[in-house]
Parts: C-alpha cells; structure tokens; sequence
C-alpha cells in the first residue's frame, strides 16, 4: 500500500480538491436521496411495542451465554457446549467444502481472465492467423469475464434458494451456492492481482528465452501469489460467515439454531451460538493478519 | 559454470529460500480440515445424486422455471416481454429501487460510524504523543486513556463485523417491526461500519509519518491533527474502501428482503413460498442486473478517484 504524502497535502482545503468533491458530494446527495424515498426517519429508531424490552432482555443476555440448555429437554440430550460445538462443526465442513470447490473454479478462470495470461501467449505466424486468432480470444476473453460477473452477481443465499429449488434440501446445494458465487469471485480479484504484479521476473525470462507458459508461471504467478493467497484466506473467513447464515434455509449450520433459540427466547443460547462463530472469525482474522504481517509484506 | 556447480548454487538458493512455520501450519491445517470435511457423512455426495433429485432437477429446469403466461401458448418474444414487464411493473421496479436505496443509506451510515472507529483504532495517531517517535508527554495517566479508547475501538469494530448482516437483520427486525427499512439499513451499516474502520485504520498506520510530524514539530495535537493532516491524507483510499463495500451492500440488500423488509428479497421469498419458481428466477436476475449496475458505478468511481 502506497501513500504518496507530500506536505502540500496538509491542508484541510485539500479534502474538497480535485474529483473527490463531486464524488463527496454525490454521497451526500444519494443518501438524502435514499433516506427520504424509502422514507425511513430517525424517530422510527426507537422501538416499538415490545422491542424494547426485547432489546433488553437480549442485550443482557449477552452478559451471560448459556452453558446450559434454558428449557426441560428430554433425558440423554448432548449438553448444549456439544450440541453449538457440533454446529460449529458444520459449518466449518461445508465453509471448507464450498470454499475449496471456489478455488477450484476461481483459480482457472482468474488466469484466463487476466489480460496479462492472453499477452503472454505466443503470436501465430501469418497476418490471416493472427487475426483470426485475436478475434477467437477476445471472444473468449469477454464470455469468460461475462460468466463471472454473473457468478457473483448473485448472491451466495439466493444460488442457495435456487440450489433448494431445484435439488431439495443436501449438502451438494450448500457447497454449490458457497462455491458458484465465491468462485466468481475469486477469479475476478485474481485477474486483477495478476495484472498489477510486478513483470520485472516476467520480463528477465521472456528475455532468457523462456516460453510464454514458463513465463507466466515462473514470473508473473510468484509476484501475485502472496496476495492472492491473503486474499483467498479472507474470503474463508466470509465462507465461515456465509456457511453460518445458510443455517436459516434449513442446513444444520450455526444460523439454523440462532434462528430456532430467537424464535423461542432462548435468548442466553443465542449468544452462545454467537459467541461460537465470533471466535472462530476473531481467530481466522488473527491467523490472516499475522500472516500478512511476516509473509506478505517484506 | 559447468552444469553440476549451476546445480548446487540452485540447490543452495532453495535451501536458503525464506520459510514460514506459521505458514506452513496454516496451509497444513487448512489442507488436512478440507480433506476432513470432504470425507465427513455430512457432504453425501451420493444422496445429491438419487435418481429421484435428478428427475425433479429435469421437471424444475424444463417445467418450472418456463415462464407462466407461456405454458399453455406457444413460445413467442412478445409473449416473454410482456410476462417480464408485467411483473417488473408490479413489483421489481418499485422493490428494485428500495433495495438500491437501502444500500446507499447503509453505506453512507457505515462511513459515518466507522470513521471515528478508524481514527481511534490507529496506533500512531490514538497515543498521547501522536506520530512521534519519542513519548513527549510523561503523563501515564493520558497514555492510558488512550490505550484503552483504542482497544475499545477495535473490540467494537470486531464485533461490529463478526456477526454475518443476515443474523443482525433477523434480530434487529424482532426488535424494530418490519414496518421501516431500518433493519435492513442498520444491519448493513453495523457490519460494513466494523470492515470500513479495519480498513481505515491501516490507511491512518500506513501513513508517511514526517508531514505529519511537520506539524506535530509546530504544536500540533490530535483535534489539529485530525482537521489538517488525517482527513486529507486518507480520503482518498477512504473513498477507494468506500465504493467496494458499497458493491457488497448491494448484493447483501437484496438478500435482506427474505426477512421481511421491502426490498427485492421480499418478492423472491414470496414467490418462493408460492412455489413460482419461473417469477422468483426473474426477480433473482433483476437483482443481478442490479448488482453488475452497482459493479460498474463502483469500478468507474474507484479509476476516477484514484486519478485524482
């Protein structure tokens, strides 16, 4: 990350220079824009009814999880540390499964969608091949890059509801509706990455008389490996989230039971489950900045 | 060089390679949870596959998501544009402008909510001597208050965006009524606010510290430091974090209405529990349609800032 700071920075006229202004401005203008068309007051904040006491009694309960199930359950049920734990466990398996599947389908195709890839590969020899060859490529250049915008243009619950619709309720539906949009993802900031690495190496082999396959992966992929690896493990952490809140479409995931403990007041339990997939994020987030720390950046 | 040396220089270079045991032990547990996860009874690949799931597969794809006013008719263009006008007249059009709304008010109250985090949550500029490399104030009690403001800060902001926007909607709707679109907004809000002010305070920490300290050298303390040093010197990548969350907003909008608040979602879970499917895949392409939109607005906006 560079900051090019020069001292004819420092001036608090200098917030307002340049196309930032309109783009402040902008902001400022689509807010109130937003705010008044959907009508949404502040007075509409304070509760109503019984939100408040709600609110309370959730809150409060915060304090306190439950290590301990609230209501009579029958005898021989797991203690409830197994039962969050259990779910915890699920989703984790299908954050895994879903992400490992995206990187499967993210990586290829954030390759062939870098224009750094279609650069490198080798020139045909007559006029007539070459043009043919260039027409053949950007066609396939821009199918691919259609195919992922539309991949992630849908949201990972909604390919879910479409899955469940059209293949009912197992596991296959969760990974594939981690896998499709985050794939679309991943392979969307690939190309980016690999476009803005450094071609220096890239350069020196091209020179040396490597082909263009050598030089893509020996020069161009090692330069946007660390970055591309940092990006994948953050995304793991929005998979363990997603995989969390596939739960409310009936997966045995951690939503599926802050959904079921909410409905019933079990409110101590929620915050148990919360708590779960709060500190497994608070450990991934840990992980990953202190590998961007000592491997990323050096 | 004969080949044999060339061979043990390369191998001495290898050797010599920078490793990482952290590195190492992530990918390592990483790899063996996949392997585990794939092979635990609760990914069945082989129920995905029943004979029964396929026959319903082919029914969903060929009957079910044939649009309804051409099930009976023959396939003409004009009979297709008129079933998807008519249902973008009678609810994409207003619920795809609710959602569109609702994001960039989220987003907005997220810069609002995650700026004052982000500057608090620095830790060269929330200590008694900010941007100086010596402490100027002895004073242990100042340096306290500002450690702990600063770890408050970030406390907050991680938990601002552990919990997934969906769960916060859910619980927030139970506590506001479904009647506004303040569920939907504030949960936005919450979790980007908490990824915003991450964000934010790396930029204040990657700063070049020496024009900072060119005015911490004429007396310059925080609120100055703030006004003249802070908010210029970050907008810009601010403004850059600001348009890529806005993207996500988008697509989180949508998905929020499955609760209950008026946006796309809404209708999609409504067709859904009328079983239409072929209206619910319209509703679910108008919100892509809406997302690319967004895509696009942002990445323009992003190459514009970033110019100047």
């Amino acid at each position: 990350m560079k900051n090019e700071a020069r001292l004819s920075d420092v001036h608090p006229l200098r917030i307002l220079s340049g196309r930032r202004r309109w783009w402040m401005l902008g902001i400022v203008c689509a807010a109130i824009w937003a705010a008044l068309g959907l009508g949404t007051s502040p007075a509409q904040l304070i509760p109503s009814g019984n939100g408040i006491e709600i609110l309370e009694e959730f809150l409060a309960a915060g304090l306190t999880p439950a290590l301990d199930y609230e209501s009579q359950v029958p005898a021989g049920t797991a203690p409830l540390w197994a039962k969050v734990l259990d779910a915890l466990r699920r989703t984790l398996i299908f954050a895994a499964t879903g992400m490992s599947l995206a990187l499967a389908i993210g990586l290829p195709l954030g390759v062939l969608t870098s224009t750094a890839w279609w650069r490198e590969s080798s020139p045909a020899s007559s006029w007539s091949r070459r043009w043919i060859g260039r027409l053949g490529r950007s066609g396939a250049f821009v199918f691919l890059r259609a195919l992922i915008a539309f991949m992630r243009s849908i949201h990972e619950l909604l390919w879910a509801v479409l899955l469940l619709a059209a293949l009912g309720l197992n596991s296959f539906s969760a990974v594939w509706a981690i896998a499709i949009p985050y794939g679309g993802t991943l392979a969307k900031v690939f190309s980016e990455m690999l476009d803005e690495a450094p071609r220096d190496s890239a350069a020196q082999l091209h020179d040396t008389g490597a082909t263009s396959l050598q030089v893509f992966l020996f020069g161009l992929m090692p330069r946007a490996l660390p970055d591309m690896a940092a990006y994948t493990f953050y995304r793991l952490e929005c998979a363990v989230r997603s995989s969390a809140v596939l739960g409310f479409f009936g997966f045995p995931t951690l939503g599926y039971f802050v959904k079921l403990a909410f409905v019933n007041q079990h409110y101590h339990e929620v915050w148990s489950y919360l708590y779960a997939l709060i500190f497994v994020v608070v450990v991934l987030e840990f992980v990953s900045s202190l590998l961007r720390e000592r491997v990323v950046i050096r | 060089m004969n080949s044999s040396s060339r061979r043990t220089q390369v191998e001495a270079l290898r050797r010599a390679r920078p490793r990482s045991r952290l590195l190492r032990g992530t990918v390592m547990a990483l790899a063996s949870w996949t392997l585990y996860a794939w092979a635990s009874p609760e990914i069945a690949l082989g129920d995905s596959l029943t004979e029964r799931r396929l026959t319903n597969f082919q029914n969903f794809i060929r009957e079910e998501l044939w649009p309804h006013a051409l099930r009976s008719e023959p396939f003409t263009f004009s009979g297709l544009w008129a079933w998807g006008h008519g249902i973008w007249n009678e609810v994409g059009a207003s619920s795809t402008l609710a959602t569109l709304q609702i994001s960039i008010l989220a987003i907005a109250l997220s810069a609002v909510l995650a700026w004052p985090l982000s500057i608090l949550a620095a830790s060269n500029f929330a200590t008694s001597a900010p941007f100086s490399p010596e402490v100027r104030d002895s004073s242990r009690g100042k340096q306290l208050v500002w450690t702990a403001a600063r770890r408050a800060s970030r406390g907050l902001a991680i938990l601002m965006r552990a919990v997934p926007e969906y769960i916060l909607a859910f619980l927030l709707l139970a506590v506001l009524g479904p009647r506004t679109a303040w569920p939907a907004v504030l949960a936005l809000a919450i979790h980007n606010g908490g990824i915003l002010a991450r964000l934010g305070g790396e930029v204040v920490e990657n700063l070049e510290p020496a024009p900072v300290r060119s005015l911490t050298a004429i007396g310059g303390r925080h609120g100055g430091l703030v006004v003249f040093a802070l908010i210029p010197l970050t907008m810009g990548r601010n403004l850059l974090y600001f348009f890529y969350r806005f993207e996500t907003c988008v697509r989180e909008a949508t998905v929020l209405g499955m609760l209950g608040v008026v946006s796309l979602g809404y209708w999609i879970q409504d067709a859904r529990s009328k079983q239409y499917y072929d209206e619910m895949l319209l509703l679910v392409l108008f919100g892509s349609g809406l997302v690319i939109l967004a895509d696009l607005t942002s990445a323009l906006a992003r190459r514009s800032v970033r110019r100047g």
